[in-house]
């Protein structure tokens, strides 16, 4: 046999048995969540046009989206991830309606990252995205603080209780670079090393281009401007601009909004936290936790997604990469006995009807019941053992006299006798 | 959230960096005695008290270590970060470890980089030289990478030009080759994984403060 067609490609893996089991319990956790919020669930196609995650509209650079080919020579591509998915959809299905939409969603996204770094190619993302509703100032506020008390409230619900959710805006940048009189392209370049937090990458890039001492304060202070609110207070006295200043007010009634909600204790602030894409037009958040090396939950506020798509409408989300959440969650050691809750029934040849009925019988009791043909040769110790290799939970033995005895594979200290004997009318009468 | 019990732990550039590195944290009050026992063999030193762990890897494997957060701060040449292109906040130039990036060859070569002729380039940082060529001076070139010698590359005719370290330019000298261009300058760094640097943030920001108090 050639053993090559044993071997999934890099960057993409099986998951099966208990793994699976958390990875779903935790998906079944978020969504619930999400649900419970109003976000009601939506389910976009895998791969589409190529111009839907274009550099205008994506995130994720051209080569590295999975592209193809259809019959008639068009582009397409394999989300890389849902949100402009979901735009295309709002604007879609939904270009009258001006009160907001609130979409959920979960499934696996594609990125053709770089070989040999360990990343996976295939990751499940869960998020949300809040779409339309009231642009004014106080209306983004309530949106805001309402999307980031349900990403507190989803990382709780999962299970998570160490976290925390640095929050910044880049209108606060974006006044100040305004305010320097920058290029475009150096403000991209001072973005970028803002977002690396590297004070001399900054230092050097302002210098060079002349800006006055007292204008590059700001900038310098950007790396060093997070932690609690007190920051934002802190800001405010390097800055003049009203952008910046609006930046700023616009965080502060987010924060005490989430602080009377009770969320106080999982926020923090980053004035320093950019996004390298030109693709945020306010808010911004990440979440973070140990265990993993990246943030485990991602979002902001992206005003002008919409209008790509020809609908007008401000729109907030996050996504989370559930692959990254469930490592986190794992080395935080926050499962607990995460066993397959399934049962199996094996009887012998002349029960073959019985069998079924006693199945069904079980199983309107509640149970998830397999059923299996007792093979002829084996012993029912073979079946103990395939029970604790499959994460069983209870073994029932149809004989032909009718009796069942009841083996209980979830208690550690297995004697291997039964313990209980079931008669076969105590499941399904005479 | 506090974690007085968690290690803040390092990976550090081996070599003289990591010597650099150690000597500049004992004049902040952070030391490590198992480090300074020469014949040990171990690869993890632990300092119980201030609640630090510290390792040596190789260069170019640091960023990786704290990109993973197995290191939440890592020492290394802004060479290396340049080429990994991993994602960590580089937060202090140490200051030592001063050279440059540049370009070299013979001085013959000098006319190739002036139209956007096609070249061919050797070095042992492919990605630093491919960015260089491709983003900053337009030019279309061939990347040959190589693992060490590299000012063997135009001497040999493998190549017409090298991107390489300069330090003091000895080397190039002796071999009849010159500074080009530079590309950019170089020194040590300290870099952090994105999410100590929100978890730990008080920790690490006196770090980064006491440091720079003494560079």
């Amino acid at each position: 046999m050639d053993v090559k067609v044993l071997h999934t490609p890099e960057g993409v893996r099986d998951i099966y048995g208990d793994e699976l089991q958390k990875k779903l319990k935790l998906q079944t956790a978020l969504m619930k969540t999400f649900r419970s919020f109003g976000f009601q669930r939506i389910a976009t196609p895998v791969f589409e046009f190529f111009d839907v995650f274009s550099k205008e509209i994506g995130t994720t650079k051209s080569n590295e989206l999975y592209k193809f080919f259809d019959k008639e020579g068009n582009t397409l591509a394999l989300r890389p991830d849902f949100t402009p998915s979901i735009a295309r959809c709002a604007a879609k299905y939904y270009m009258e309606e001006d009160l907001p939409l609130a979409f959920s969603y979960c499934g696996n996204t594609f990125v053709n990252t770089t070989e040999l770094q360990g990343k996976l190619k295939e990751v499940t993302q869960a998020g949300v995205e809040l779409i339309g509703g009231d642009n004014s100032d106080a209306g983004k506020v309530a949106a805001d603080a309402n999307v980031l008390h349900l990403a507190v409230s989803a990382l709780k619900a999962a299970g998570l209780s160490d976290f925390q959710i640095s929050i910044g805006n880049v209108g606060f940048l974006k006044g100040l670079s305004k305010e320097a009189g920058l290029a475009p392209e150096l403000e991209d370049a001072v973005r970028e090393q803002i977002s690396n937090k590297n004070y001399f990458g900054v230092e050097e890039l302002i210098l060079e281009s002349g800006i006055d001492k007292e204008k590059a304060e700001g900038f310098m202070k950007l790396t060093e401007l997070y932690g609690d609110a007190s920051c934002l207070t802190e800001a405010e006295k390097l800055i003049t601009n009203e952008q910046s200043k609006k930046a700023l007010r616009h965080l502060q009634q987010v924060n005490s909004l989430l602080e009377e909600y009770g969320d106080g204790d999982h926020i923090s602030f980053d004035l320093g936290l950019v996004s390298k894409y030109n693709y945020y037009t306010g808010i911004l958040f990440k979440a973070y936790t140990y265990g993993v090396g990246d943030a485990i939950l991602k979002g902001g506020r992206y005003d002008s997604l919409l209008s790509c798509f020809g609908k007008d409408a401000p729109a907030i989300g996050f996504v989370i990469p559930v692959d990254d959440l469930l490592s986190a969650m794992n080395s935080q050691k926050l499962f607990h006995n995460e066993k397959q809750q399934i049962d199996l029934l094996v009887y012998d040849e002349a029960m073959q009807l019985e069998a079924v009925k006693a199945a069904d019988a079980l199983r309107k009791q509640g149970a998830d019941v397999m059923t299996s043909l007792y093979q002829k040769g084996k012993d029912i110790n073979d079946y103990v053992q395939y029970g604790y290799r499959n994460l069983i939970r209870k073994l029932y033995h149809l004989t032909s006299d009718g009796k069942i005895p009841v083996y209980d594979l979830a208690d550690d200290s297995p004697d291997g006798l039964p313990v209980d004997n079931l008669e076969l009318s105590d499941l399904i009468g005479k | 959230m506090s974690n007085n019990d968690r290690y803040l732990t390092f990976a550090l550039g081996k070599g003289r960096l990591a010597n650099k590195t150690l000597s500049l944290l004992e004049q902040i009050g952070i030391t490590c005695e198992e480090m300074k026992d020469k014949d040990s063999r171990k690869l993890i030193f632990v300092n119980e008290e201030q609640k630090l762990r510290f390792f040596l890897a190789k260069g170019p494997d640091v960023p990786t270590y704290v990109e993973y957060g197995v290191a939440d701060i890592g020492v290394v040449g802004k060479d290396t970060i340049l080429e990994e292109q991993r994602r960590a906040y580089e937060v202090l130039d140490l200051g030592f470890g001063k050279c440059r990036m540049c370009v070299c060859g013979p001085a013959s070569a000098k006319d190739l980089l002036q139209h956007h002729e096609m070249i061919r380039v050797a070095s042992k940082y492919p990605n630093i030289a491919k960015d260089y060529f491709y983003n900053k001076k337009f030019q279309t070139v061939d990347i040959i990478k190589l693992n060490g010698s590299v000012e063997l590359g135009p001497i040999v005719g493998l190549s017409d030009v090298i991107v390489d370290i300069v330090e003091t330019g000895s080397t190039l000298r002796e071999n009849g080759l010159e500074v080009l261009e530079e590309v950019c300058p170089l020194s040590a760094r300290m870099i952090v994984n994105q999410v100590s640097m929100k978890l730990e943030a008080e920790r690490i920001r006196k770090l980064i403060c006491d440091l720079k108090s003494v560079i």
